[in-house]
């Protein structure tokens, strides 16, 4: 024992611990984002309350605590039917409550505004009864609901349709616009043309969208009624009405396809209700496409300027200064990156851009305004040294006899590289360039100056020429999080979504960081016989 | 072998060499590019204003007063017989001319005192008073030209007084509508006139007059006086240098609220001026200093508030005659006797320009934006300038000093870049910011640096072989997790939690090491048997996962009986009582903890590798010589590995410096100086993430985000480039890692 405290053992203990917490610490992170990011979608109970004073509530229960004052517990219900009450969430102390029960025929609205509805079904309208088959109240909803968003998805293309034609007229307007810029007078030829064809799109686009809210108008007529709790009757729209279902009568089953419904919806559906609820498409395409971009840019230069530091470059003053510069370049903060593009790219290439290719437009401003590409360039800059540091090591890990094998043959040193390393290293400067796209996923603080936004009006790439457009602002998984968790007006409500976004980007970011770990220990397995 | 292919191969090669040579280097330059083109944004900052003469004409005689638009257009002119003339640069034509309407036939004006921008309370000979302002319109006709149209419009007429020749008069009417003039007769006494109409709830129409003379003026002449825009508090200043100040907001009530000896030598104040914004006096003096002056809460517990100095501009060479103030921010023109023009601002006390023409100055003029300046020369020359000061807010005591501002009690250090008033009084020290990052920054070192260090000595260490193919992916795994998501979770998450059990804390500091020491003895006592014996050699760590788990979840446990026991039931409030410091939700501690998780893997990687490292050769000689498995590492690898670690360090410390999502999300942002681990703070990075949007581009706040962002960049420049020539170092002494 003696020898034991002598010998320093405890202190090894000691590490141990450090190294315990800091893995636990890890632990702790995962498991919070699994367990709150993985139930968001499971259809929980719907509890009925009845109060000691008389009134009853309707919600889910989502969590107890202990009330601050005495002994006991309080419940906070999720009550929804935030036009009715206000609030989304009510807190009841245990104590008041006399019973609670789950009837069957409680029904939970999720709809396009103001959050869930709870209640039940009372009837349907003349209407929406009419296009349905028969059975009961509940199966006539269903395919009332059914044939309504089915007309609605027909909807959605005249929307579509509409955003295209607008685009259209947009595009002859600035036309225009330039024309006139450019000296010509108002009854020139082309300019008449342009407004001709601009006044054939507009007459299209009224009668497009007459007929659109002729529909709506239409569609508007299907409805049905709900009770709430205290016997509050709405009348609600069909077409406003994204699903509805029965969770206490709900089969194991149903909650499986209800959950793989809604995880569907999360991936490729549009957010709704200011990103509280929806989907999360416009932000993962937003999120792949930047990455995407960066990589184009990071990643030549990166892997040029780790050759040249490791093949070309002799020892010396200046590769020194190179690699001092390098590990400058990783540690500078994100948001110094970030007011660098601001200044640098939006304001000063944009801004010049704007001046040359669009001055007709100014001062609003085309390419000198945060957008897509310039949040792309802006992480490019910060993620290249990744893959110089990358890739110095996969071409430094070649056993020098490979390289003077190639040189002996014959070959110039270009072709010893391109033939040569660059093959041999390559699962290197694949790690490397994965993880520099982990970190771009990640990364939020530069994008937030450079041009991400809430909501994006539309994505950088649809069916209008020239299809890819750099300059529009986009939205993006990480600042989704920051958004609605922060930002949004219903904190509480919000949550979930926030929880849900979370675990989808710790998720990406962690496969693909894993996926780069485990090239570069393969790969250093490799060729460890060579090291020494 | 084919001349001409191997000629193309090495035409190849050499292109190839050169562009990767123009790669690399191109690396360094945009290292320098970044910091220059960031730094060149914030020269502007330091530069002083610069003035071009536009125009120079001669002008009608005897002039009174002047005036300038916003765009330089029409500099115009009032003469003694009231004749408004405006003038068209650069020549100087004569571009329209108007007439002010005496009060009585024939008589001309005594004198003209300018105030708030174009607004001129004329006094005329007779002694009665007119309030005139001068109004420019903007429109565009359609060829889409600017045309300003030129109106005077007259705001009240005040009779003459009844005995007694005035000498000087100040008039005013405030917003909601009333009346104040105050006259300087040429006895010395100053007569004050309040008239008001109010409107009750039945539309009757009352009119309140009221007229009084000030008592209570010493026995001096009265050589300067001014009045706010509102016409509520009056201030004067005698030969003697006494300064007076008096409270005219309630009708009919005067309250003399101060009067003191401006200047220890008694010196005659010759020119008074509010500063925009209505707070400041400016005050001119005989010996030509020019100093400002609000009321300051003599003791700390009376409401009481007494004029004091505050700022001291630069000083003229001769008497100050006349002060004007900037309509755009707290700066201000005096001109003195011999003519000279001063350019200062407030609170930044810049000395911006000085302006001295061939003959002496006797009017001048600001445009509305401050970016014109209109003078008239004695010998009747009008000079027209265009002033570009940008940032005089602006000096190094305001970015890093204390500064005494408007409204507060002492200098202070304060951000604070916008409000919702035009007159308001930029406050930009980026000391509490800086301080915030090092306080921020340093909890989380305190947290992250020994778990991290420990943690990587006993992976590269103790660590069982396995486990650490294992341990080290994990880590690196952590290294990737988006700062937006520890940010999101430790404040919406960790705070609310922590917040329920702040003493379960303190409670789990004692006992950690408690549960541990209990824990190591135990497993000793249990372990004497031989089979059992080295049974924990690389393991120690996942032995001790579920103590610490055990002991926080006690202390957790135990936190509420704690909280009753020490600190009287409520933390929080027993924290407020006892000490004063009020508890953040989004505190230090939070801080420390999620800046510190960020931080960990980054440290605990480079000190890893600098400690696997450490030749093999070193630990077995060590060993050899039989020092036990915690003396070799503790005398042999540790300072061998050490420059590594330290690196590692350099680097973690550059990384929790700059990062800006978790601070951002985790604090309250609030740009206080505390130590304290209780409350948050607001750091330079987040507070360029929060400001920026709004940053007019060019503008002082634009600009002063960026110098942040120069301090956070040659910050963590300096300690990433200690940390790679303490590294490349130890890579000419090891070898390749």
């Amino acid at each position: 024992m003696k020898s034991f405290w002598k010998q320093g053992e405890p202190f090894v203990w000691v590490t141990g611990a450090a190294l315990s917490v800091t893995l636990l610490m890890a632990m702790v992170l995962i498991v919070v984002v699994l367990v709150n990011g993985l139930g968001v979608f499971w259809p929980s109970k719907v509890a009925t309350a009845k109060l000691h004073d008389g009134g009853s509530v309707l919600g889910e229960v989502v969590r107890s605590e202990a009330v601050f004052e005495g002994e006991g517990e309080r419940l906070q219900f999720k009550i929804g039917n935030r036009e009715l009450y206000g609030l989304d969430f009510r807190w009841i102390d245990k104590t008041d409550i006399s019973s609670i029960t789950y009837a069957d025929d409680t029904m939970v609205l999720e709809r396009m505004e103001y959050g869930n509805f709870y209640g039940r079904l009372i009837g349907l309208s003349p209407e929406a009864q009419a296009v349905s088959g028969g059975g009961d109240a509940v199966q006539q909803l269903r395919q009332a609901h059914a044939y309504v968003m089915q007309q609605k998805d027909q909807l959605e293309e005249l929307d579509d349709e509409l955003a295209s034609v607008n685009y259209r007229m947009d595009q002859l307007q600035r036309k225009e616009k330039a024309l006139l810029y450019k000296g010509r007078s108002p009854s020139d030829p082309e300019i008449q043309t342009l407004r001709q064809k601009r006044n054939g799109l507009t007459e299209k686009f009224q009668s497009l969208h007459q007929r659109q809210m002729k529909q709506v108008t239409e569609l508007r007529n299907y409805t049905a009624t709900f009770t709430d709790i205290s016997g509050t009757d709405r009348d609600m729209a069909l077409m406003d009405l994204v699903r509805f279902y029965q969770p206490n009568s709900m089969s194991v089953f149903s909650k499986v396809r209800y959950y793989l419904i809604k995880l569907v919806e999360l991936l490729t559906g549009s957010p709704r209700e200011s990103n509280t609820e929806g989907g999360l498409f416009p932000a993962i395409f937003g999120t792949v496409m930047l990455i995407f971009i960066m990589s184009l840019f990071s990643f030549p230069l990166g892997v040029l300027a780790a050759i040249y530091l490791r093949e070309y470059a002799k020892e010396g003053m200046v590769v020194r200064m190179v690699r001092i510069a390098v590990n400058n370049l990783a540690g500078i903060p994100s948001i110094v990156y970030g007011i660098f593009g601001l200044a640098f790219f939006v304001y000063g290439v944009g801004g010049s851009i704007d001046r040359l290719f669009y001055p007709e437009q100014l001062p609003t401003p085309t390419f000198g305004t945060g957008g897509i590409l310039w949040a792309s360039l802006t992480l490019s800059l910060l993620t290249v040294p990744v893959v110089i540091v990358a890739t110095e090591e996969a071409l430094g890990a070649i056993p020098a006899g490979v390289r003077e094998g190639s040189l002996a043959l014959g070959a110039t040193k270009f072709q010893t590289l391109t033939r040569i390393l660059l093959p041999m290293a390559s699962p290197g400067i694949m790690t490397g360039l994965i993880l520099a796209m982990a970190r771009a996923a990640g990364e939020v603080a530069p994008l937030m100056i450079t041009g991400v936004v809430k909501i994006a009006p539309a994505l950088p790439v649809d069916g209008n020429f020239p299809f890819l457009h750099l300059d529009r602002k986009f939205m993006h998984l990480g600042f989704h999080i920051y958004d609605i968790g922060f930002q949004s007006p219903n904190v509480e409500a919000a949550k979930p979504m926030v929880f849900v976004t979370t675990l989808l980007l710790v998720l990406i970011v962690l496969i693909m960081s894993s996926v780069a770990i485990h090239l570069r220990n393969k790969m250093k397995k490799r060729y460890t016989y060579g090291t020494f | 072998m084919n001349q001409k292919i191997l000629k193309r191969v090495k035409r190849r090669d050499r292109i190839a060499r050169h562009v990767i040579t123009v790669g690399g280097v191109a690396i360094i330059f945009s290292v320098i590019l970044i910091l220059f083109l960031i730094a060149r944004v914030t020269f502007p900052l330091f530069s002083g204003a610069q003035t071009e003469q536009v125009a120079r004409f001669p002008v009608s005689t005897a002039p009174v007063a002047a005036g300038l638009d916003d765009y330089l257009e029409y500099p115009f002119v009032i003469d003694v017989h009231g004749v408004v003339r405006f003038y068209a640069p650069p020549g100087g034509e004569l571009a329209d001319e108007i007439r002010l309407q005496p009060p009585t036939a024939g008589s001309g004006i005594q004198s003209v005192e300018r105030f708030a921008g174009l607004n001129f309370g004329v006094l005329w000979e007779d002694g009665s008073q007119t309030l005139e302002q001068v109004r420019f319109t903007t429109r565009f006709d359609e060829q889409g030209q600017r045309i300003q149209d030129r109106r005077i419009a007259r705001l009240a007429t005040f009779p003459p007084p009844s005995g007694g020749s005035v000498m000087e008069s100040l008039v005013r009417i405030s917003e909601d509508g009333r009346q104040t003039q105050v006259l300087l007769l040429d006895d010395g006494s100053l007569h004050v006139r309040q008239d008001s109409e109010t409107e009750d709830l039945f539309g009757n129409v009352e009119k309140e007059s009221h007229a009084f003379v000030l008592s209570g003026l010493p026995d001096e002449t009265i050589a300067a006086l001014t009045m706010d825009r509102q016409g509520t508090t009056l201030y004067a200043g005698t030969d003697q240098g006494t300064l007076l100040r008096w409270d005219l907001s309630e009708p009919g009530e005067v309250e003399l609220l101060d009067r003191l000896p401006a200047f220890p030598d008694r010196r005659a104040i010759t020119a008074l001026g509010l500063v925009f914004g209505d707070v400041s006096l400016a005050v001119g003096d005989s010996e030509g200093g020019v100093s400002t002056w609000f009321p300051v809460r003599v003791s700390s517990q009376g409401m009481h508030k007494q004029l004091q100095r505050i700022h001291t501009l630069a000083s003229h060479n001769a008497a100050v005659k006349t002060i004007y103030p900037s309509l755009r921010d707290k700066s201000l023109i005096s001109v003195d006797v011999e003519g000279v023009l001063h350019l200062d601002h407030m609170t930044s006390e810049r000395h911006l320009l000085s302006i001295e023409t061939d003959a002496p100055l006797v009017i001048s003029s600001l445009s509305p934006d401050g970016r014109g300046l209109v003078a008239v020369d004695a010998d009747g020359g009008a000079h027209l300038w265009k002033v570009d000061n940008p940032h005089p807010e602006i000096s190094w005591k305001t970015l890093f000093g204390k500064v005494w501002y408007e409204g507060y009690d002492k200098p202070e250090y304060v951000w604070q870049s916008s409000a919702a008033t035009d007159d308001f009084e930029p406050k930009m020290s980026l000391t509490p910011l800086i301080f915030g990052t090092i306080k921020g920054t340093f909890y989380a070192m305190l947290f992250a640096v020994p778990l991290a260090i420990l943690g990587a000595i006993y992976t590269s260490q103790f660590g069982h072989p396995r486990l650490r193919g294992v341990i080290k992916p994990a880590v690196e795994i952590m290294a990737a997790i988006p700062s937006v998501i520890i940010g999101f979770l430790a404040a919406l998450w960790f705070a609310p939690l922590l917040e329920k059990s702040i003493p379960g804390l303190f409670l789990s500091l004692a006992f950690v090491p408690l549960f541990l020491l209990v824990a190591i003895v135990l497993w000793q006592a249990i372990c004497r048997h031989p089979r059992l014996e080295n049974l924990d050699r690389g393991l120690e760590f996942l032995l001790l996962a579920p103590v610490l788990v055990a002991a926080v979840f006690c202390a957790v446990k135990l936190g509420p009986v704690a909280e009753s026991a020490f600190f009287e039931g409520n933390f929080k409030l027993w924290l407020f009582g006892q000490t004063g410091v009020r508890y953040d939700a989004r505190n230090n501690i939070i801080i420390a903890f999620a800046l510190g998780f960020a931080v960990i893997p980054i440290i605990f990687t480079m000190a890893e590798d600098a400690l696997s490292n450490v030749p093999n050769s070193l630990k077995a000689a060590s060993l050899a010589l039989g020092a036990s498995r915690w003396q070799t590492v503790w005398r042999v690898i540790l300072p061998s590995g050490s420059p590594g670690i330290f690196a590692g360090t350099m680097i973690g410390f550059g990384r929790a410096i700059g990062e800006t999502m978790i601070v951002l999300m985790a604090t309250g942002n609030t740009a206080i100086m505390d130590w304290s681990i209780f409350n948050g703070m607001r750091p330079l990075s987040s507070n360029i993430a929060v400001e920026i949007p709004e940053a007019p581009v060019g503008g002082t706040l634009y600009r002063v985000l960026f110098l942040s962002a120069v301090i956070l960049f040659v910050m963590t420049f300096i300690l990433n480039t200690v940390a790679e020539l303490v590294r490349q170092r130890l890579r000419k002494k090891y070898g390749r890692f």
